[in-house]
């Protein structure tokens, strides 16, 4: 299969995830509750949707899977079958290995032999829980239709479904010459074209194609041949032919695949020939007529049935379509999706915003207007509440992230043997989109070092007088405008002399140096770290911990461990609220201003001349503590006056703590960060730039970078 | 008007069999020996169709399509692709630049003439 598969396969791929997802949880659900009917359904309905739209894309292979579980499925549902544990891992397996046949699809690679003989293995495994053939028969059966026509279409042309790709003008395609050459294979006796897909004039582009076709064709033609004329559009169309007197289960079929949602039963009908217009207008007239002699009119669809103008079966796949259209639609209604790219520029705009009110507020001081600086400050009240809005638009509950745990917890406590509860609190605390997506990895990392080296098995357990059952909870909360999220576990905790050994050999500490448990603990995150006697095949490859706290590290949060032997430990990552507006502290070097992000800032102090100042280094006794310092105006080669009184601002970062040295001390500033330009990038030091309200710019400072270049510069000091 | 076709191919003996073909039915042709032929001739004249040939010196036909098809005034215009071998990695390549259309050598002139009226109404 071709990789140029359009929008359509995209948005199957994104809601099939989502499915898979939703399947899932319902699966989870199920284990704990195994009579929750709402849960088989929703895991029912998603096996069907996914077959359904894979079918639609020629998705052979996830269609035969998907059709096997579903049908076992159906039997939980229709209570033939109950819901074992093993048979909850099972639906899990084929819920993993639909996903792997979508990314092989997403992919475009072949299928691998491993992949098959899973694919293998799980189906008959599926098999024996179908024990003898299925009493009922799944909908699309040859059973014969009782109505007129005996099962079949009493037509004897072909019936022909074209959807183009929005991109077939762009690939120099002409879908008028398509349909021109189609008539040269034979005669088309009927052409209805579909613009339900043509967006408003404003939103629609003109090298867009947006039309479908339903075609009925009379031709002596075969179907390769039909199906030929399209072959250089194969690709970027939906294409289904049905061959004359096709049976009725397969225009059932084709009402499913059919992407329109939101035209009418009799319009469906109409739209996929298996009936006219003239039969859909007498019958709308007679119904008409009907429900002016009668209280209730009758359905349109039994008209249609009483009348022998189409099976029953038809207008039930016609409904149900109907129906689901319906349902979708009132579900969007009440979300709106946005793409977020519109989300972070208007983020943009309001920091704009804050930036341009800032300048008023400025002006307005500066010309000691009173009338002019109340209004002022109206505004800038409802600045910030715009601000806030927006910027809770971009907040998405953690919650969610969590649940994804429940799955690894439950499987990795399965691979290792222990037996652990999945304890989750504050899922509903919010936090920015993007530091949502970021951290997934970290956390994951996180959990299963806890699952793995933190908590004991469950005859270690019991002999130190816990609970066999370990207890791994995941929290997050609010505090002080940042969010904290805990990995718990109450297991064996972190042990200080193993760790202390091992950085001894690597290194990194003296023997003779005497270390705080924070500091012991910190020690894990250094690279090639690990102190896992073996290595198993979950974590304890040595590689890991420090790249936690450098993700963590770049989503200008800290991660900080608690941990008591024998009893448990705590990481604790704390993040901001979001990447975009931080709280920051303004201070003045020569003739610019910097800004570092507030929660960093411990302390600030005057620099005494008396400081000592060594060649090339400086560092400051800070309460008997050695201090190193950074001169922010020699680090960036600042010329311009020199203050008589310089500050020294503490500041502190994963730990480490370093004396900025700065001019003036400018106080708290509500700082919208700009990323630096491309060119910047490199620059080390700085990790942004802001924009003051007299419209200056201050560059954020990158504090851990900072601090590096400062220990760097004092430590060699030391030495000399 | 008739419409004009543009056919790029190295063979001097594809292109007459292509041309005369095509001509026959009722159509002008253009042809150039390569890629880097084949773009001088993209000066503004309107062209309705560029059949191409993949392997040629200078500049292969991939390449030329994705040139020819960043040029506003030829964005639209359909390409069929002469593969060889019905090499598959080829013609998703070809499909990348935007060639969607191909016929495979070798061909009868009645099937280059099947393939290009079901592109191009006559």
């Amino acid at each position: 299969m071709s990789l140029d598969l359009g929008d359509a396969l995209q948005t199957f791929f994104a809601e099939s995830r989502s499915l898979l997802q939703e399947m899932e949880e319902g699966l989870l659900r199920l284990e704990t509750a195994p009579d929750d009917a709402e849960a088989v359904n929703a895991v029912f309905r998603a096996a069907h949707t996914i077959k359904g739209s894979s079918g639609l894309f020629g998705l052979d292979d996830i269609v035969a899977f998907t059709h096997k579980a579903e049908n076992v499925l159906d039997r939980v549902r229709n209570n033939e079958l109950a819901l074992t544990e093993d048979l909850v891992g099972l639906f899990l397996g084929c819920r993993d290995h639909i996903e792997r046949l979508l990314d092989i699809t997403a992919d475009g690679v072949e299928m691998d032999a491993a992949t098959r003989q899973q694919g293998e293995a799980l189906a008959s495994q599926l098999g024996q829980y179908m024990g003898q053939p299925a009493p009922t028969l799944p909908a699309e059966t040859n059973e014969p239709v009782q109505s007129v026509g005996g099962g079949r279409v009493a037509d004897d042309t072909w019936h022909i479904s074209l959807r183009f790709g929005q991109d077939v003008l762009k690939n120099g395609m002409d879908p008028l010459s398509f349909l021109r050459y189609l008539g040269t294979l034979g005669e088309i006796v009927h052409l209805t074209t579909l613009d339900d897909a043509l967006p408003g004039a404003r939103e629609m582009d003109p090298e867009c194609c947006y039309l479908g076709f339903e075609i009925r064709l009379s031709t002596e033609a075969d179907k390769a041949r039909i199906e030929g004329v399209f072959e250089f559009v194969r690709d970027d169309c939906q294409l289904h032919i049905l061959p004359p007197g096709s049976r009725v289960a397969d225009y059932i079929d084709l009402i499913e695949a059919l992407p329109e949602n939101n035209i009418r039963l009799g319009e469906i009908l109409v739209a996929c020939g298996a009936m006219t217009q003239r039969e859909l207008d007498e019958s709308l007239a007679l119904q008409a007529c009907e429900s002016a002699r009668q209280e209730s009119p009758q359905p349109l669809g039994e008209i249609l049935v009483k009348r022998q103008i189409v099976q029953p079966e038809l207008v039930d796949a016609a409904l149900t379509k109907q129906k689901e259209a319906r349902h979708r639609q009132a579900q969007e209604a009440r979300f709106v999706r946005v793409h977020a790219d519109k989300l972070d520029s208007l983020i943009n705009l309001v920091g704009e915003l804050v930036i341009a009110g800032a300048g008023v507020g400025l002006m307005a001081a500066r010309n000691k207007d009173g009338a002019m600086m109340e209004s002022v400050s109206g505004m800038a009240r409802l600045v910030e509440d715009i601000r806030d809005g927006a910027m809770r638009l971009r907040m998405v509950e953690i919650g969610e992230t969590f649940n994804r745990f429940r799955r690894v917890v439950r499987d990795v406590s399965k691979e290792i043997g222990k037996d652990i509860e999945l304890v989750i609190g504050g899922a509903e605390t919010e936090l920015d989109k993007t530091v949502v997506e970021k951290i997934g990895d970290p956390l994951t990392h996180l959990v299963r070092n806890a699952m793995d080296h933190g908590i004991e098995s469950a005859d270690v357990r019991l002999a130190r007088g816990k609970p066999a059952k370990g207890t791994l909870q995941l929290n997050a909360y609010h505090e002080s405008g940042g969010i904290v999220i805990e990995v718990v576990d109450d297991g064996g905790g972190l042990n200080r002399e193993r760790i202390l050994a091992k950085a001894r050999d690597k290194g990194l500490i003296q023997a003779g140096d005497n270390l705080a448990d924070r500091d012991v603990w910190n020690l894990i995150f250094e690279p090639g770290f690990s102190t896992a006697e073996q290595v198993s095949n979950l974590s304890g490859r040595g590689v890991g911990m420090d790249v936690v706290r450098r993700n963590i590290e770049a989503l200008r949060g800290t991660v900080e461990i608690g941990s008591r032997e024998g009893v448990g430990s705590t990481f604790r990552i704390r993040l901001p609220l979001t990447l975009a507006i931080i709280d920051g502290f303004l201070m003045g070097v020569a003739e610019s201003h910097y800004v570092v992000p507030l929660d960093m800032v411990l302390e600030c102090v005057e620099l005494s001349a008396s400081a000592s100042r060594n060649e090339g280094c400086d560092y400051l006794n800070l309460r008997g503590e050695v201090l190193p310092l950074l001169r922010v105006k020699e680090h960036f080669n600042l010329k311009g006056r020199s203050s008589r009184r310089e500050n020294v601002v503490v500041v502190t970062a994963a730990g480490r703590k370093a004396g900025l040295v700065v001019d003036e001390l400018k106080g708290e500033f509500q700082a919208v960060i700009k990323p630096l330009g491309t060119l910047f990038e490199r620059i080390r030091g700085i990790s942004g730039s802001t924009i003051l309200g007299s419209g200056e710019v201050a560059l954020v400072l990158d504090v851990p970078a900072l601090q590096d270049e400062a220990a760097r510069a004092g430590s060699s000091g030391v030495m000399v | 008007m008739a419409k004009t076709i543009l056919i790029v191919d190295d063979s001097a003996s594809v292109r007459q069999v292509v041309g005369l073909t095509l001509k026959g039915a009722g159509y002008d042709v253009v042809d150039a020996v390569d890629g880097k032929d084949a773009l001088t001739k993209l000066d503004g004249r309107k062209l309705h169709l560029v059949i191409s040939d993949v392997n040629m010196p200078n500049m292969d036909g991939i390449s030329f399509v994705k040139e020819m098809k960043a040029k506003p005034a030829y964005k639209f215009t359909p390409v069929i692709m002469l593969t060889t071998e019905g090499s598959e990695a080829k013609k998703r390549d070809g499909q990348m630049a935007g060639a969607k259309a191909w016929v495979v050598k070798p061909f009868q002139p009645a099937q280059m003439l099947d393939a290009v009226s079901k592109l191009i109404l006559p």
